[in-house]
Parts: C-alpha cells; sequence; structure tokens
C-alpha cells in the first residue's frame, strides 16, 4: 500500500477503535439523536388522521343503540374511554380537556316506537367550552352518520351527493420530512460539534503539535478524519433509519447504496465546517461562540426541525443556498420519494459548491497549536 | 551532527533568542540551561521545526531546517515539556499510530520494552502515571530511529526515582549513538547526564562546555562555597531510605 495512504489508514482504524470505547462519544452521537427521534416521531405520527376522544354513555337497551356502540368502536374516528360510566366522570374528564365530548344515547334510543314502523332516537353530543370544535366536527361526523342509517331505513332519493376520493399515490407524510430533518441535525452533531469540541482539548493538551513534529501532513489527517467520521456517520444514520422503519413506519423507496452515498457526501461537507472551526480555532473560547453563530441559523433555517414549506417565501429562498439545505431536501428526495442521485442535480451542485468552499477554509485555517 | 549559527527569533519587541551558535556531536547529550524566559524553548522549537526562524541556520545532519523542514522530520525525535495522548488508546496503539505518520510499521511490543511499557500495552494512556507517560513518550519519539532527540524540561514534576529511571534512558537514548539535546532547570540532572552544556540568558549564550570545566573554572576564579559541604545530601537520604525501585501506580 502507498505508504500516505496506510498513514491515513492506520489513523481511520485506531481512531474508529477509540470512538467506540468512548461512551460519552457513542451518546451524542448515536442516542441523542435516537432520543430526538423519539420525540419529534411521536408527536407527528398519527398527525395526520383526525380522532376523537369520547366517551359514550349508553342508557339504552335497544339492540340498534347496541350495534352503534360497538361499530363506534372499531372505527377509527373514536377513541372511546370505556371505563367512563357516569356523567361525572365524563364532565370532570372533560374539564380537564381529556375528553374531547361524550355521546349520550337515551333510554329510548334505537327503539321501535308507538305508530312507528321503524327504530328511532336522539342522540347528544356533550362537550364544554374549550372542546367546542371538535363537539362541533363530532355532531357533523354523526350527523353524517345518521344520515346513512336513515337513508338504509327510508327509501329516499338524493338529488345532490359529494363523494371523496384518495388518490393512491405516494405521498409524503409530515414524519417524512421530520425524520430527513433530524438526519440533518444528527450530521451536524457528528460533523460540527464533534471537532469544535475535540480539536482545542488537542491543541491544549499539545496532542496536535506534537503531531506536527511528525511528517503527517494536515491533508492526511484530515482525510483519515473523514473517512472515520463517514464510517461511524453511517451506523449512526443507520440506526436511526432502523428505528424509522421499524417504529415509526418510514416506508425507504429509493436505492439504499446511492442514499448512502449520499449520506456520505453530506457528512464530509458538514465535517469540513467542524474542521474549518475547530481547526482555526485556539481554545475552547475561540470555538463555542463562533459554531454557535453558524449552527444554529442552520439548524433552525434548513428544514432540521420543521419543514421550509412553512417558511414565508423570502426565507425559504434564503435557506435554499445554506450547505445543510440540500443534504436535508436529498435525503428525503432519494429515500421517500424514490429519486436517483442524477435526478437531484441542483441539490448536489450546491453541496459540490459548499463542499469545494468549506474545504479551502479548513486548509487555509488549519492551525497545529 | 548538529550546527546552530547566529540564530535569532523576536517576538513583537522582545529579542527572544539573540543569535545563539552551537554545535552538538554525534551522540553526545547537550544540555541548555538557565533561568525561564532565557530563550531555550524558542531556540529549541525553532530547530525542531515548530517555530519559523528570522535568521541563522541550523543544521542537522547536513540538512538545512529553514529550507528543507519535511527532511528534518524524519530526522529528529520530539520530546514535549508534558507529554499527552488522546483518552481510549492503548499503548501499543500509540506506538501504532506515530510509526504510522513516519509512513512505518514497526514491532510495537519491542519499543514497549525499550522502556519498561511492554505489561501495558493493552492500557489505556490515561491509566498511566506521569513517569509512564514521559517514557511512552520517548519511545513513540524514537519509533522513526531518527539522529537526533530533543527533550524539553522532561523530569519536570517526576519523583526522585521515575527521574533516575528517565536519566538512564536518556542514557542509554545516546548510547546508540543518538544526539540528545535537553533543556533542564535541575542542575543536578545536568551535572550527572550531561556531556556538555550550554547556559543561557537573556537569549544569549553566556557560557558553553562540560560540566566539570565549567565547576573547575569557576573554583579557578577562586569561588568557595560558604557552607561546608556533607558528603551526602538530602536526596541521597530519600533514595537510600526508599530504595531506587520505579513506582508507578
Amino acid at each position: 500500500m502507498n505508504k500516505s495512504l496506510f498513514t491515513v489508514m492506520t489513523f481511520v482504524k485506531i481512531n474508529t477503535r477509540r470512538f467506540f470505547r468512548d461512551r460519552l462519544a457513542l451518546f451524542f452521537s448515536i442516542v441523542f439523536p435516537v432520543i430526538f427521534l423519539f420525540v419529534f416521531g411521536s408527536l407527528n405520527s398519527g398527525s395526520s388522521d383526525v380522532s376523537f376522544r369520547v366517551a359514550v354513555l349508553n342508557q339504552s337497551s335497544s339492540s340498534f343503540a347496541k350495534t352503534f356502540v360497538d361499530n363506534a368502536k372499531k372505527s377509527d374516528i373514536f377513541k372511546i374511554s370505556s371505563d367512563v360510566t357516569t356523567m361525572d366522570k365524563a364532565k370532570d374528564l372533560m374539564d380537564k380537556s381529556q375528553l374531547d365530548a361524550t355521546i349520550v344515547l337515551p333510554k329510548d334510543f334505537g327503539t321501535v316506537k308507538s305508530g312507528q314502523q321503524i327504530p328511532s332516537g336522539n342522540a347528544q353530543v356533550i362537550y364544554t367550552e374549550n372542546s367546542s370544535q371538535s363537539g362541533t366536527a363530532l355532531v357533523s361526523v354523526l350527523e353524517s352518520e345518521f344520515k346513512g342509517i336513515n337513508a338504509k331505513l327510508v327509501a329516499t332519493q338524493t338529488p345532490f351527493t359529494v363523494q371523496g376520493k384518495q388518490l393512491n399515490e405516494q405521498s409524503l407524510s409530515a414524519f417524512d420530512y421530520t425524520f430527513a430533518g433530524l438526519l440533518g441535525f444528527s450530521i451536524i452533531g457528528m460533523g460540527i460539534f464533534g471537532p469544535v469540541n475535540v480539536f482545542p482539548e488537542l491543541k491544549k493538551m499539545g496532542i496536535l503539535r506534537r503531531l506536527s513534529t511528525t511528517p503527517l501532513k494536515v491533508w492526511q489527517y484530515f482525510l483519515s478524519t473523514m473517512i472515520g467520521q463517514a464510517i461511524i456517520g453511517l451506523i449512526a444514520l443507520a440506526v436511526m433509519f432502523a428505528i424509522a422503519i421499524t417504529v415509526f413506519h418510514l416506508k425507504i423507496v429509493g436505492n439504499p447504496f446511492e442514499l448512502a452515498l449520499f449520506l456520505v457526501i453530506g457528512i464530509i461537507t458538514i465535517l469540513g465546517i467542524g474542521l474549518a472551526l475547530g481547526g482555526w480555532a485556539k481554545n475552547e473560547r475561540q470555538a463555542a461562540p463562533l459554531s454557535n453563530i453558524i449552527v444554529f441559523p442552520m439548524m433552525f433555517l434548513s428544514g432540521t426541525f420543521f419543514p421550509r414549506f412553512l417558511m414565508p417565501d423570502w426565507l425559504q429562498n434564503l435557506s435554499g443556498y445554506l450547505p445543510l439545505t440540500p443534504i436535508i431536501d436529498g435525503i428525503r428526495l432519494i429515500a421517500t420519494e424514490g429519486k436517483h442521485l442524477w435526478e437531484i442535480g441542483p441539490q448536489l451542485g450546491l453541496i459540490g459548491i459548499w463542499l469545494v468552499v468549506i474545504y479551502v477554509i479548513a486548509f487555509r485555517v488549519f492551525r497545529w497549536e | 551532527m548538529i550546527e546552530v549559527k547566529d540564530l535569532k527569533k523576536r517576538y513583537g519587541d522582545k529579542q527572544a533568542v539573540d543569535g545563539v551558535s552551537f554545535s552538538v556531536k554525534k551522540g553526545e547529550i547537550f544540555g541548555i540551561l538557565g533561568p525561564n524566559g532565557a530563550g531555550k524553548t524558542t531556540t529549541l522549537e525553532m530547530m525542531e521545526t515548530l517555530r519559523p526562524i528570522d535568521s541563522g541556520t541550523v543544521l542537522i545532519d547536513g540538512v538545512d531546517v529553514a529550507k528543507n523542514p519535511n527532511r528534518i522530520k524524519y530526522l529528529i525525535g520530539v520530546q514535549p515539556q508534558s507529554p499527552a495522548f488522546q483518552d481510549k488508546t492503548k499503548l501499543k496503539e500509540v506506538i501504532e499510530l506515530f510509526a504510522a505518520a513516519y509512513g512505518e510499521k514497526v514491532d510495537v511490543m519491542q519499543f514497549l520494552r525499550d522502556v519498561d511499557l511492554d505489561e501495558k500495552a493493552s492500557n489505556y494512556v490515561e491509566d498511566l502515571s506521569g513517569g509512564q507517560k514521559q517514557r511512552l513518550s520517548i519511545t513513540t519519539a524514537l519509533v522513526h530511529g531518527p539522529k537526533v532527540f530533543f527533550l524539553d524540561e522532561p523530569t519536570t514534576g517526576l519523583d526522585p526515582q521515575a527521574r533516575r529511571h528517565l536519566w538512564d534512558l536518556i542514557e542509554k537514548v545516546r548510547d546508540r549513538g543518538i544526539s540528545v539535546v535537553m533543556t533542564t532547570h535541575y542542575m543536578d540532572e545536568a551535572e550527572i547526564l550531561c556531556d556538555r552544556i550550554a547556559v543561557m540568558d537573556s537569549g544569549k549564550i553566556i557560557a558553553e562546555d562540560t560540566p566539570q570545566n565549567l565547576i573547575k573554572a569557576l573554583l579557578g576564579r577562586g569561588f568557595k562555597k560558604k557552607q561546608h559541604v556533607e558528603q551526602a545530601n538530602l536526596e541521597d537520604v530519600f533514595i537510600d531510605l526508599t530504595g531506587k525501585g520505579l513506582r508507578d501506580e
């Protein structure tokens, strides 16, 4: 093997081993983003389905009422708290906003009244001021349910109807956006906060200075850090993908190898920012403020925690040029929209420009001490 | 082996090194002595390629330090003032890493045996004592077989046993034909260890000779110590009481 490359690979080998021995590093690069994934994942999953938390107080003994309650229990629209059996308990929970509404089926609900051929009844939806929106929505849901039932009981002709039709195409859920953003967050954590914390420490202890008395070149040192970070980064991101797929039902439609390659490019680009900051800073006091100035705007404007389409147009245009934005967009385009690398030219082009700019700066400002 | 001629370095308006010249032969221990701020470390750092040279020349094995720093790096080994290593690195990996920095693969255990650390090959560096770190640092500085070995205050902060052990090691390095250049604040160390010394003050060398000749010259000028000198000193008592055995834990 080429001597320079042997140097690089030995550094990669030993530094990667060191990483897996370091519990703190493991926590911040793998466990920490996973915690975020669980928090944001749980917030987002289910937000696309409307459901009501209701109590059903069935005072009727008719078979119609029983069937109605059984159907309601099976429905996705209702989450029925079956332990609520009295009005007092229901009121208490509604006051605490733990219930949206209570459906009361009175005694005569669903019975065939004298002089009539078919069952009838009047269901009540009870709700409080703080859940009036859910209450009114629930009333109209029930109204339309009853209309369906009525139509079956009494043959009528309905001149105007409306029908909803769901397109069977892949559409992006809120989680798809969140997940790509969280990967971006994880890439920043490893690529920027890692070197920014470690390098000043190495300088303080004179470790980099000692290395500078050997023939080790800056490019060898950088390259070994880049390869090591790519390995560790891919493992950390793979853990996140595994959890997103198994727990949050993320569907990966893109080619996994293209995705891995794109992730490596993204990891290395962002790492360059960390190398530039950490390589330049003489101590922690220089490193911390500058990295915060760069990281926090990028984190919030590039769509890490909330999607960029929620921003005003001018901000979307501006934040589109940040280095992290094409990375997050690219991950989403490949992973959940099934695009190929050659179809995301604009993203790759922008990343390429940043890659060159960032590493030129990083090499220029690097100091061994 | 080393030729230093009229070496100068200025920081702001302070002339840190002011025209220093000396030479070091193959296989000798050359000590640079002097109070803090005399310019010892700066002189060393210029010879080690760590600081740009304002004027003057340093030749090591015929190679000009200022013109050819990359070739110099293969010729010299450097022991920093307080050696440090990254946590969670095993001793054998430290050797492997430094050898790799020179593009070489070496017999790691042999280098650890040289400094009596072979039993700790699989320990992490953070478990080492100060003296053990110094020894590890010495052997990492020799992985590539340098011709010149620089040490900056190698025994500062060590206990008497660890100091003596380090002296033995430095002498062994010299006996392999390597030229040793070291700075120190300890006169006993310079007297026992160094073949020749240079005394620096305010960026200049004010005396240069063997320790014995320098002492003779002083006595020749009629110098007498006020105090009566005992045949033993407190350190002799300490070593007699606690023995020469190394205490590393």
